[in-house]
């Protein structure tokens, strides 16, 4: 098992800085996913990782290795392009064996080896045909046989469902983890898409202007986001933001909507008054009688069936969108007046001047014991 | 694409074929007239009615030309020769060194390569007479005036420029990604420039050839200067049909047919080569 | 709102000579009624792009007619249609900054400056592009070239609002907001709107009803609950519906009261007799072999169901995808909640007569729905 380790890596170009002082841990068999909006620096840091572009500062270590100043072709490094990246003069049978002819194997051995992968990914029936001749999502295949042929122990992926079609991607979602999880090596994985981040990732590292914003299992990411910014990334839909500030009640903190007392549970004096934004999840909200305890009025706009889910757009009494979703098929307002119930427990709070989310009050004293 | 009315391609027809006349004409004209006497030619009104004669590609092929005033000896042949001599031994040093340099213009920004890349192509832009005196002032003294080397190094003023550039581009249209690819899979730099940057800018180094070919052979003024006779391309021989006791026509256009011949037959099997090779498809594909 | 906005009657669009060049778009029939939305949904090359562009006039007719409110336009320049059309790509008059771009579009309404200006900056609020209208298409990025060319269409009053993949340069996020939001402000002015779009989570959410093309056919035109219901055809119940529906090729048998499908692996799914309408049941036993489908959502674990092994569980964040592998291939389960399963753990699969879909295994088209006929 191959552990990576990337060690205070700077890359510039021109003036700008595309990759800030970024380090990095990935433990051997490890799936990290690297995910982030287009122009975080992830497509970047896996070129660097792979050796095809040089840092200007910073050290990469493979399996211990400080492999800094070698050469790409010497890195024993598997990688699947956005692009597939295929060499359209050469068959796929071509295109898959060259990650073995480098090894100087016998002919048969790269036909056995070509042979086993393109079986595993269902495209040995094209094999002679040339990338033109292949459809999308067979061209993504022969790019991962090419990356997987060698069984390198680290491979890298980068966003290689991006140009399939969305039930080829489902598809393949579920077939990665089966197939990673045979070869046994390191993934680092670039991914867009934060279902397939939370899917296929064991840990998600979140990148933002060329650095690691926050780093965690996906439980982690989605249910206690660092910043507003990545609360906002992950969800479908997007997580509500409302700017509040809080105000001292008779048992703890409360923020106003629709007029209505939302209590925060474990948040104490130090947000009373300060400006935030309030984080709602929209599978947290839902909707109940008029008369329940706590019941926030809403307006309803509009409905969107979204698959298995109905999502329903709201307006607070002040006129503040709110998103609410629940499972298909389970009754809820079409349109005008209604009642929504939040549970306090589940809002995030963040510094509406810094972005970073506030932590309940006990959470927080616990973790600066912990510092300590 | 459009749905056509057969009205639309009776008229689309009818102007492509104005197109080639007007393009093909000059060709045509020469053609014929390299069937023909001297006095057929200059019969007024002209006629495309005469009685065809291989007399003047007779004359080319032994060396001598007829005319009023008698027999004269013309090289054309050898002249010819030269021409193919001097075209593909300029070309060939000109790929060789130039598709290398283009790559590495193209994947390897360095402080400076710009302006390298710059002034190499900037050779282009300069009149040929500007550098013509002491170009052979420099030739006479080291002894290259008058050789074939001396002729193919200079005439890499002129083909080298044109392949880097070209070249360069093509290079440049390769997705990096297809390279790195490459690499990743365990082969050097070397091997990936053979193995996957050769083959895919194929058809644009065949383009550029084939363009620097032609630009070598219609070259007149550097043959002019720095070659003599035993040395002279056509461009320069054909000179020699100005004679005294008048021009030689048919003649001339016996020997412009020779002339164009093989640079048309290089354009018309390139061309097949390029087609093909451009339809290999972008590099995503 | 029940006059026809939009009707497209026998239309063929052939891209060459007519019956010898490419067909785009075969006998297409389909009404559009004052104040629907409707998408027409498919991958690329399906035909959608093409069925847009005749109607906008950018593309002719190779045969059959276009009525926009009542008047054939298959003839007629697009200037002359009464339609608005928002692009997929960069369609922005570069001379003009995005305020004036999408004013431009009400010139000829000839209303007053301060009307103009209100509009503007109302459409400018709920596409969420005011800090950019003074400035120029070049200047800013293709989200926002895309959210002013949607802009300029809508603003203006037309008979048919048509709308070219408009959201998709859009990031998710801001995407999922401007969907509630352009619903909301096209039935509030009781326009009629045409989505061409590959994103099926926008064609749900956004139109009353959904035009399904694949190879230029038309394969369903409905309402999304429908669609998603009573697909019409194999297509149709793959195609629409993330994740996509489960389907397993199947035997069917009958014996006393007893309806059974035999899928691969020697499982067999029985049934009361009962489930089934009279009608579904003579249906099926016309036929040996049918495909099953069952949407992701609609498949339950129950203790007493058909074992399948857990091989994928994902969970993502609002609900947990599961893959079991069943009958020779996969059958993925959707459940909301986080579910902790082994990789490997047999789980039992209940398949609810209520919740198939039966498909004619050589045509692929629709047998029943639950207990009905198709």
């Amino acid at each position: 098992m191959t552990t990576l380790q990337l060690k205070n890596i700077v890359k510039r170009y021109k003036s700008q800085t595309v990759l800030d002082d970024l380090s990095l841990d990935v433990a051997g068999g490890e799936r990290l996913v690297l995910f982030g909006p287009s122009g975080s620096g992830k497509t970047v840091l896996l070129r660097l990782i792979a050796g095809v572009i040089e840092p200007d500062a910073g050290r990469v270590l493979i399996g211990g290795e400080d492999m800094t100043d070698v050469d790409a072709e010497h890195r024993g490094i598997g990688m699947a392009f956005q692009n597939f990246a295929l060499f359209p003069h050469m068959s796929a049978f071509d295109n898959i064996a060259s990650a073995l002819t480098s090894r100087k194997s016998s002919k048969d051995t790269i036909a056995a080896g070509v042979h086993k992968v393109s079986k595993l990914l269902k495209i040995d029936h094209v094999l002679s045909h040339h990338p033109k001749a292949l459809s999308n999502g067979q061209k993504q295949r022969t790019a991962l046989a090419r990356a997987l042929v060698g069984s390198p122990p680290l491979l890298l992926l980068d966003d290689p469902l991006r140009n399939v079609d969305a039930k080829l991607r489902f598809e393949m979602r579920l077939e990665l983890p089966r197939l990673l999880a045979a070869q046994g090596a390191t993934v680092i994985y670039v991914t867009q898409d934060y279902k397939e981040a939370m899917a296929l990732g064991d840990r998600i590292a979140v990148m933002a202007h060329g650095r690691i914003r926050q780093i965690g299992t996906p439980a982690e990411i989605y249910n206690a986001p660092a910043d507003i910014e990545i609360a906002r990334l992950f969800g479908d839909p997007t997580i509500n933001l409302l700017e509040v500030v809080p105000q001292r009640g008779p048992d703890g903190a409360f923020v106003e909507l629709s007029d209505m007392r939302l209590r925060l549970p474990g948040f104490g004096a130090e947000i009373v008054g300060k400006q935030c934004v309030l984080g709602l999840r929209p599978e947290t909200i839902a909707f109940a009688e008029a008369a329940s305890q706590g019941a926030i009025p809403v307006t309803v706009e509009a409905e969107t069936p979204l698959n298995e889910k109905t999502v329903t757009l709201g307006l607070t009494a002040r006129g503040r969108e709110i998103l609410v979703s629940r499972p298909a098929g389970t009754p809820g307002p079409v349109a005008g007046p209604a009642h929504i119930a939040v549970d306090g427990r589940t809002a995030f709070l963040f510094d509406k001047a810094t972005g970073r989310r506030i932590l309940p009050s006990e959470l927080a004293s616990k973790r600066n014991g912990e510092a300590a | 694409m459009e749905t056509t009315s057969p009205v639309e391609r009776l008229l689309r027809g009818v102007a492509l074929t104005l197109v080639v006349v007007f393009f093909m004409f000059p060709i045509v004209w020469i053609f014929l007239m390299s069937f023909q006497t001297n006095e057929t030619i200059l019969r007024i009104p002209p006629s495309v009615v005469f009685s065809p004669t291989l007399e003047n590609y007779a004359a080319l092929i032994t060396g001598k030309l007829q005319t009023a005033s008698g027999t004269l000896d013309i090289a054309f042949m050898r002249n010819l020769g030269n021409s193919v001599l001097l075209s593909v031994a300029s070309v060939a040093v000109a790929l060789l060194l130039g598709v290398p340099a283009a790559y590495a213009f193209a994947r390897h920004k360095f402080k400076g390569s710009e302006d390298i890349a710059f002034t190499l192509l900037s050779f282009r832009f300069a009149p040929p007479l500007l550098v013509l005196l002491p170009l052979t002032q420099y030739f006479q003294w080291l002894g290259l005036s008058n050789t074939y080397f001396g002729l193919i190094w200079i005439y890499q003023l002129i083909c080298l420029p044109l392949i880097l550039w070209i070249v360069r581009g093509y290079f440049e249209d390769i997705s990096a990604d297809v390279e790195y690819a490459y690499r990743i899979a365990g082969h050097s730099w070397f091997s990936t420039f053979r193995k996957i940057a050769l083959p895919l800018a194929g058809p644009g180094i065949a383009a550029a050839g084939l363009l620097a070919f032609i630009f070598a052979w219609n070259n007149f003024v550097f043959a002019l200067v720095l070659a003599s006779a035993d040395k002279q391309p056509v461009t320069v021989g054909a000179l020699a049909f100005v004679t005294a006791s008048g021009i030689q026509y048919g003649q001339i256009a016996a020997a412009i047919v020779l002339s164009i011949t093989p640079t048309l037959a290089l354009a018309l099997y390139a061309q097949r080569y390029l087609v093909e090779g451009l339809s290999l498809g972008a590099v995503k594909g | 709102m029940n006059a026809t906005a939009l009707s497209i009657e026998n239309v063929d669009k052939f891209y060459g000579p007519v019956d010898h060049g490419v067909h785009a778009v075969k006998q297409l029939n389909m009404d559009v009624m004052k104040g629907e939305i409707i998408a027409l949904l498919g991958s690329s090359g399906c035909g959608k792009t093409s069925t847009l562009r005749m109607i906008a006039g950018f593309e002719p007719v190779s045969r059959g007619t276009i009525s926009v409110a009542g008047r054939q336009v298959q003839t007629l320049a697009p200037v002359r249609r009464n339609v608005a059309m928002a692009f997929e790509g960069y369609s922005l008059y570069p001379p003009l900054t995005v305020r004036e771009n999408i004013a431009f579009a009400l010139k000829a309404a000839k209303l007053s400056q301060n009307v103009v200006e209100e509009k503007v900056a109302s459409i400018a609020k709920l596409l969420e592009i005011e800090d950019i209208l003074g400035r120029y298409p070049s200047s800013i990025s293709g989200g926002q070239q895309q959210r002013a060319s949607l802009g300029r269409a809508l603003i203006r009053e037309a008979d048919l609002h048509l709308l070219d993949e408009p959201m998709g340069q859009l990031e998710p996020q801001l995407r999922a907001v401007l969907r509630g939001r352009i619903k909301h402000y096209i039935k509030e002015r009781g326009l009629t709107a045409i989505l061409v779009t590959h994103d099926q989570t926008e064609a749900n959410a956004l139109a009353d009803r959904i035009a399904v093309m694949e190879g230029g056919v038309l394969q369903q035109f409905d309402t999304p609950q429908m669609i998603k219901e009573r697909p019409a055809n194999l297509f149709t119940g793959t195609f629409v519906g993330e994740p996509p529906m489960n389907v397993f090729e199947a035997s069917v048998s009958g014996t006393e009261g007893r309806v059974a499908f035999g899928l691969e692996d020697g499982i067999r799914l029985e049934y009361p007799a009962a489930d089934f309408s009279h009608a579904v049941r003579d249906a099926l036993m016309k036929r040996k072999n049918v495909v099953l489908g069952i949407r992701p959502y609609s498949v339950r674990r129950s203790a007493d169901g058909v074992t399948g092994r857990v091989a994928v569980n994902q969970w993502l964040g609002d609900q947990t995808h599961i893959a079991a592998d069943f009958a020779g291939g996969t059958m993925v389960l959707v459940e909301h909640d986080r579910t902790n399963l082994e990789i490997g753990q047999p789980i039992g699969i209940r398949l609810d007569p209520g919740s198939l879909h039966v498909f004619d295994s050589e045509s692929g088209m629709a047998i029943s729905h639950g207990e009905e006929l198709a």
